[in-house]
């Protein structure tokens, strides 16, 4: 238990785990971001997310099923084959699928739906589900497993949105219901094709930051690292 | 004769129209993975070509007695999971069963080329082909095929694309991405696409 006068081990404990806790969260959100980095979902948002209204829908059906069917292929036995748990798996993903429509009706109607086609149901064979819950959030203690998956879900709403974002302004001049003025229009960004040069892109100039934040991360340690040296030598 | 000129053009629809890959963005991580080497572009080919044309043709029957309740849509992702799971654990154990050698080759990536977005995205769009069984099964080999092309054309780019000609941060998935959109973008213009 915590106690604000346990010393300062405990402390360390603590902002080590959180430490740890934002790296986890920051895993799916950034390094391993399904659509940017390892292009695991990468058709759904390329073909439906031309606008921010579609963009925030195919997230929201998106978010539950994947949190639903991760968390419930949590208690499919280890010791069934792995033939028949990837099948259990993507049956999972198919009944999760059924509250994801009611949820994306209720919100925006049947016309959302039709709209989204099959890039909603596609959803529910996501590498997400049926190979990292095999390969990472099985393996992770029930907390951990949720910090992850919650930066796995943010990251590609993150996307997914973003990408709605531009496309709705480089099209229709507006995001949602907000009209922008701007003096150009790029209509084959609504395009699959457009999409896709745009989505890859932006996973490269995405890697670019990353490795530059990378960079800039470990060269501030070894300055810091430097500096503690001469502070040692110096005392 | 009909029903020939039916498959055909079903399958035709499935290669050139409806390409899975090109011209609705499905498939694409298989793709990516598949690309890397001849044989496991043909291998998922293959894989595809037999589970689409078997899962279309169960589908077919699905979508004939129940596609008029209005459940249908949310449901039919129960059915069609449930189909494939079938057609697959069927086929694994005969393939265990009868061609040891061959089970120990493909266990390893059978499951990706089954349980993918191409495959349930194809059963999806299948009502598109045509309302009979044969439109159905040419739609599903028409799906497969359209993934060797989209396949093979990534395979002959991919040492190029992962070159040192490409700037580091684009190698490998950016890059490929691009290409695979620039070349949607050149069957969008065959099918007379204007902007």
């Amino acid at each position: 238990m915590f106690s604000p006068f346990g010393g300062a081990r405990q402390t360390t404990h603590i902002i080590c785990a959180m430490e740890k806790s934002k790296y986890r969260l920051s895993d799916g959100l950034v390094r391993q971001n399904i659509i940017l980095m390892s292009a695991t979902a990468i058709g759904p948002v390329a073909a439906v997310a031309t606008n921010y209204h579609n963009a925030v829908a195919l997230s929201v059906g998106f978010t539950v099923i994947a949190f639903i069917s991760v968390l419930l292929c949590r208690f499919v036995p280890k010791k069934l084959v792995y033939t028949l748990r990837v099948i259990i798996y993507a049956l999972i993903g198919a009944l999760a699928f059924i509250p994801a429509y009611m949820v994306v009706e209720h919100l925006y109607g049947k016309g959302m739906l039709e709209t989204l086609g099959v890039y909603l149901p596609i959803l529910i064979v996501n590498p997400l589900i049926l190979t990292k819950t095999e390969t990472r959030f099985s393996l992770r203690p029930f907390h951990l497993m949720l910090y992850e998956l919650a930066g796995y879900i943010t990251g590609f709403n993150f996307v997914c949105v973003g990408v709605g974002i531009i496309r709705d302004l480089a099209v229709n001049g507006r995001i949602g219901t907000l009209e922008v003025n701007i003096a150009f229009r790029v209509p084959a960004l609504s395009t699959v094709f457009g999409g896709l040069v745009f989505i890859g892109v932006s996973a490269g100039l995405f890697r670019h930051l990353y490795n530059k934040s990378k960079e800039s991360k470990i060269k501030k340690a070894e300055k810091e690292l430097r500096r503690q040296k001469l502070m040692e030598e110096l005392t | 004769m009909e029903y020939i000129g039916k498959f055909i053009t079903a399958a035709l629809l499935g290669i050139f129209l409806q390409n899975c890959v090109f011209e609705r963005a499905l498939g694409l991580n298989i793709l990516l993975y598949a690309s890397r080497r001849r044989s496991n572009v043909i291998g998922f080919t293959l894989g595809l070509c037999y589970i689409m044309m078997t899962s279309s043709a169960l589908s077919w029957c699905l979508d004939n007695y129940f596609g008029d309740s209005s459940y249908y849509p949310m449901f039919a992702p129960v059915l069609y999971v449930s189909v494939i799971g079938i057609i697959y654990t069927v086929s694994l154990i005969a393939v265990w069963r009868y061609f040891p050698k061959l089970f120990r080759q493909i266990k390893k990536f059978v499951h990706l080329t089954v349980f993918n977005c191409a495959v349930i995205g194809a059963l999806f769009l299948n009502t598109q082909a045509g309302e009979d069984i044969i439109s159905y099964i040419g739609y599903g080999l028409g799906t497969a095929l359209g993934f060797f092309i989209a396949g093979s054309l990534l395979y002959v780019a991919h040492e190029r694309l992962n070159s040192e000609l490409v700037p580091s941060v684009f190698r490998g998935m950016p890059i490929m991405v691009v290409y695979i959109g620039v070349l949607s973008m050149v069957l969008h213009g065959f099918t007379g696409y204007v902007v």
